[in-house]
């Protein structure tokens, strides 16, 4: 009875062009103009090099300042911070006036910044200053702690070296090694709402199963079989194709759009897998619960799945952000940005903590819709047809 | 008896659709249940069939109480309802498969019953049709094999010559008659009285959810003194009256 059901099921629910469009075809379609929206946004988050002028005078050449910049502004390597230009004071002046950097060091009466404006850049430069000052001053005191062995110019040198690699520049990187991005978030929240719009799929199940929804469904309550024995077969076809259907949406945004979901995929796979039966028990339970037409149905799944991607980030990431911050139990309460956060963990941390918490998250919720969807189903007799 | 109803009260909130009503139908015949919109005719088929609560009353089928879970009894009754309730994603073939599949589990068996189903209703040409490529009279040929097709011996069709053309219907009434003869109880409710005076063998009309009429075609013309150009449509209105139903 079950293979029966679920072999016919799977060919109706294939046969609905309809459904397949809004579960499949419509991530993907949005995926790709997520994509294109998206494509210059995580470029243009990435550290831009600083231009900035150095006054040439004995002082710089004999400083440890002229060190340090020759190890941050190396032109071969992208992680340089600056794009130095040494100059004379004059024209240092005029490329400061023309914006052509944001500001200059000059060695007279000691290190000196000047710039033009305040921003971003120029604290990153004084920064810069300030630490290789007191690394400079640093060194000298530790010279001055032991001539004797700093007259041997190899520990000079070796001294020098050592100082000077601790000015490491900071840099993000996740703990999965992923390269960090956060518009991979809109993507994330993308996976989540097709999965909410599996619901489409648990209410064209449900609807084909309750008499007082269709005609189906009333020669279905008359035949001599448990209704759930039907249910059963009919959730496991929608289940395979909706998973089907995440898994296509997944490999395109992974091998086409090249969006990075980290290296985890048995981990991918399985959130993946509990967010299908998610939209799915969503979906059979606003059917089950609301005694409506179709069409409103239709539109409390939309709407709610819409409403939920929303709050995950999905339209604007900051949002999730947010909710996090101010009101985390909303986070807790909203599926989709537990699917969200899910692949979220997946991509940013090796630690599965966070990812345990999410998909254990998204199995509470499934679990309470399913049970609620069997205390409506349950009843065998109907108050009106 | 295959159905007794005894007294049987069916509300809708404060509406009563079936007032202590009550009902016998005795094997091999083709009962006609008449009556006007909204006169109950299709609440006491729900309610025969289990898928209505009711307020009280009894229900036996077969000489045992009906429930939704008498699937023995239910195993032998045959439903064609008055909208077509076949699956547009499958085709003829596959809808009298799937709607078979649900009473007779052997593959084989079920095959040689979807074929002779498919015969019956003369839907050979259509079996790899979807539904939504046939026409009204051919929907409702289908509708009537996914009824029928596991045999049943007790078919209750509901309205089933609605919106067809005379040839399907003619086709269709010939079916029943078949049906019949082959050994079922037929149930049927319709607004076309001509059908029912061609093939029912004994008619209940009801109204506001009270039988107020039955007996043979004769019983009836008789009961209101009728002449013998007296049709069932004039008993029919003699009976229920003229002003219009919703």
């Amino acid at each position: 009875m079950f293979l029966h059901v679920f072999v016919n099921r799977l060919k109706c629910i294939l046969g609905d062009r309809q459904i397949i469009f809004w579960t499949l075809m419509f991530p993907i379609l949005l995926g790709t103009l997520f994509n294109l929206a998206f494509s210059n946004l995580a470029s243009a988050e990435n550290f831009s090099k600083i231009s900035i002028a150095v006054v040439d005078s004995p002082a710089y050449q004999k400083s440890m300042l002229k060190t340090v910049i020759g190890f941050v502004s190396q032109a071969a390597s992208s992680d340089s911070m600056f794009v130095v230009t040494l100059t004379d004071e004059k024209q240092a002046i005029d490329l400061l006036k023309n914006n052509k950097v944001e500001g200059y060091i000059s060695m007279k009466n000691g290190p000196k910044l000047f710039v033009k404006q305040s921003g971003i850049n120029q604290t990153i430069i004084k920064s810069f200053l300030d630490t290789t000052s007191q690394m400079e001053s640093t060194f000298n005191s530790i010279v001055k702690s032991d001539p004797v062995k700093y007259q041997n110019p190899i520990n000079l040198i070796q001294l020098q070296l050592s100082l000077t690699s601790n000015a490491n520049l900071l840099k993000e990187v996740s703990a999965s090694k992923s390269k960090p991005d956060t518009t991979v978030n809109y993507f994330y929240t993308l996976i989540a709402m097709a999965c909410l719009y599996g619901g489409f799929l648990g209410l064209k199940e449900i609807g084909a199963l309750q008499a007082d929804l269709s005609t189906q469904g009333a020669r279905i309550n008359v035949a001599p079989v448990h209704k759930m024995k039907v249910l059963m077969g009919s959730l496991a076809a929608a289940l395979l194709v909706n998973y089907a259907e995440i898994l296509v949406v997944l490999a395109y945004l992974i091998l086409v759009l090249k969006v990075n979901f980290g290296d985890q995929i048995g981990y991918i796979l399985l959130l993946s897998l509990a967010g299908s039966m998610l939209g799915l028990s969503l979906g059979a339970f606003v059917t089950a619960l609301v005694k409506k037409g179709e069409g409103v149905k239709i539109g409390i799944l939309t709407g709610v799945s819409m409403m939920l991607s929303f709050f995950a980030g999905m339209m604007y990431v900051d949002i999730k952000y947010l909710i996090t911050k101010n009101i985390p139990i909303l986070g807790y309460l909203n599926p989709a940005n537990l699917i969200t956060d899910g692949f979220y963990s997946l991509y940013f941390y090796d630690d599965h903590t966070r990812f345990f918490i999410n998909l254990g998250g998204v199995l509470v919720f499934t679990t309470l819709l399913c049970v609620g969807t069997y205390l409506v189903l349950r009843r065998r007799r109907y108050a009106s047809i | 008896m295959v159905i007794k109803i005894n007294d049987l009260v069916k509300k809708y909130g404060d509406l009563v659709a079936l007032d202590h009503f009550s009902l016998e139908v005795k094997e091999g015949e083709i009962f006609g249940l008449l009556g006007p919109n909204g006169s109950g005719k299709t609440t006491a088929i729900n309610c025969i069939l289990a898928l209505l609560t009711i307020n009280s009353g009894t229900v036996e089928v077969f000489d045992k109480p009906m429930s939704p879970d008498a699937y023995d009894i239910k195993k032998d009754i045959g439903v064609v309802f008055q909208n077509v309730a076949v699956f547009n994603e499958l085709t003829v073939y596959e809808n009298i498969n799937y709607f078979c599949g649900l009473y007779v589990i052997d593959k084989v068996k079920r095959a040689a019953l979807v074929e002779e189903a498919i015969e019956f209703v003369g839907l050979q040409e259509f079996r790899k049709f979807y539904p939504k490529k046939l026409s009204g009279g051919l929907l409702r040929r289908l509708n009537i094999a996914c009824g029928i097709a596991h045999k049943p011996k007790l078919i209750i069709l509901d309205e089933p010559t609605v919106a067809v053309d005379p040839q399907s219907r003619n086709n269709i009434l010939e079916g029943i008659v078949r049906l019949n003869k082959q050994g079922a109880t037929i149930i049927y409710t319709t607004h076309y009285m001509e059908e029912v005076e061609e093939i029912c063998t004994r008619i209940v009309i009801m109204d506001r959810g009270k039988i107020i009429a039955s007996g043979t075609t004769q019983e009836l013309k008789e009961s209101v003194g009728s002449d013998e150009n007296t049709t069932l449509n004039d008993v029919f209105l003699n009976l229920t009256g003229k002003e219009l139903r919703d």
